[in-house]
């Protein structure tokens, strides 16, 4: 461990700072290291007092996003030596804050709930009747959508998010998109009149950034633009066909 | 306002995503064709000549392409500036901006259909 990085890290405590300030680290590091790693390194060897987010450190629970030389990224994934010899580190931009690098999450949830993430059915399946099957090709025409792991870089990255708080935004109309492509599923209507409801899929203008930020190439901007078309080709039929009770 | 906006929403959408493919795709030919391609001599002089455009301009096709290559660009132009408003800051006084823009591009397409009928 003979090489050392400097790191520009954000830091509030809402008990005591009026607003975020920047402290400087000069730590030893380690070849092999991710971008967590260090801030373990500082919060466990030099200041307790870092607060940051993580658990699984294999870009699956999708905790430690946060701004990495002002760019969303997923810090356990992020090889140290890609960056230089100072790095900063601050809170996901997009997000209000709660502490240091840890962002409040309560809106965003929210929005994954308003698009009602699971799999809806005009008339529910008696057991007796056995469960839905699904074949190969019907579950690859969601499975990329369905790798999103929410760890809401794309919300950080998304130029839309940033200008008007209410969009629905790419990781929430990513899922939502996923479950009207599930065969087993027949709630598309009913989603397609949230997605063209307030904060709605248009508001997108395919800035693309979702896509690039993505650290499981779910392709958020693909979904959104799907599920424009969608919702437009749902908002016509609505026209012509009447539809039932829903 | 706002709340019409949301509802005209998937209408403006459609005719902004037709305005992106003519103004891309048929736009970029047409360019290619008669603004470089005839005055530089690679388009035989007599396949534009007045009477043979004028004959295709005015059949049916004709006049649906030409409304279409005018109006739609019109809504892309509008939806795009919209949103170019919007992403600068100015997302507050969308539902001034919005209408005015709309309306433009409602007038050209008017003008459009009304010269497009008159060829
Ligand atoms: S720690 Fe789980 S995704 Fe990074």
């Amino acid at each position: 461990m003979s090489e050392k990085k400097t790191f520009r890290i954000t830091r509030f405590d809402p008990d005591r700072d009026e607003a975020p300030r920047t402290e400087t680290y000069e730590i030893p590091v380690d070849p092999d290291w991710k971008v967590l790693d260090a801030l373990n390194f500082i919060k466990d060897e030099i200041d307790g007092s870092l607060s940051h987010r993580w658990s699984c450190r294999m870009a699956v629970c999708g905790s430690c996003g946060m701004m990495v030389d002002g760019k969303p990224t997923l810090t356990c994934k992020k090889a140290l030596s890609e960056y230089g010899s100072e790095i900063s580190v601050e809170p996901l931009a997009n997000f209000p804050v709660v502490r240091d690098l840890v962002v409040e999450l309560d809106g965003f949830m929210e929005k994954f709930e308003s698009v009602k993430p699971w799999i809806i059915r005009a008339k529910e399946r008696a057991v007796e009747e056995g469960t839905h099957r699904q074949s190969q090709a019907e579950l690859e025409e969601f499975k990329q959508f369905s790798m999103c792991i929410n760890c809401m870089l794309c919300y950080s990255a998304c130029p839309v998010v940033a200008n008007e708080p209410e969009f629905i935004g790419p990781a929430a109309i990513a899922l939502g998109h996923r479950y009207n492509l599930d065969s087993r599923d027949e709630g598309a209507h009913e989603r397609n009149e949230i997605f063209r409801g307030e904060g709605s899929v248009f508001s997108c203008s395919y800035a693309n950034e979702c896509s690039e930020v993505c650290p499981k190439s779910v392709d958020p901007a693909a979904a959104v633009n799907q599920a424009k078309i969608n919702a437009v080709i749902d908002w016509a039929t609505g026209f012509v066909v009447t539809r039932g009770k829903e | 306002m706002k709340h019409l906006l949301l509802r005209l929403e998937p209408v403006i959408w459609l005719l902004f995503g037709g305005g992106i493919m003519v103004g891309t795709m048929l736009m970029t030919a047409w360019i290619a064709v008669v603004g470089l391609g005839a005055p530089m001599g690679l388009v035989p002089a007599d396949a534009l000549a007045f009477e043979r455009a004028h004959a295709l301009g005015s059949s049916l096709i004709g006049r649906i392409v030409l409304a279409a290559l005018i109006a739609l660009p019109l809504w892309k132009g509008a939806h795009h500036t919209r949103h170019v408003f919007i992403d600068m800051g100015g997302a507050d006084r969308d539902a001034l901006v919005a209408p005015v823009l709309y309306l433009l591009a409602i007038a050209g397409t008017v003008l459009a259909i009304a010269a497009v009928v008159r060829l």
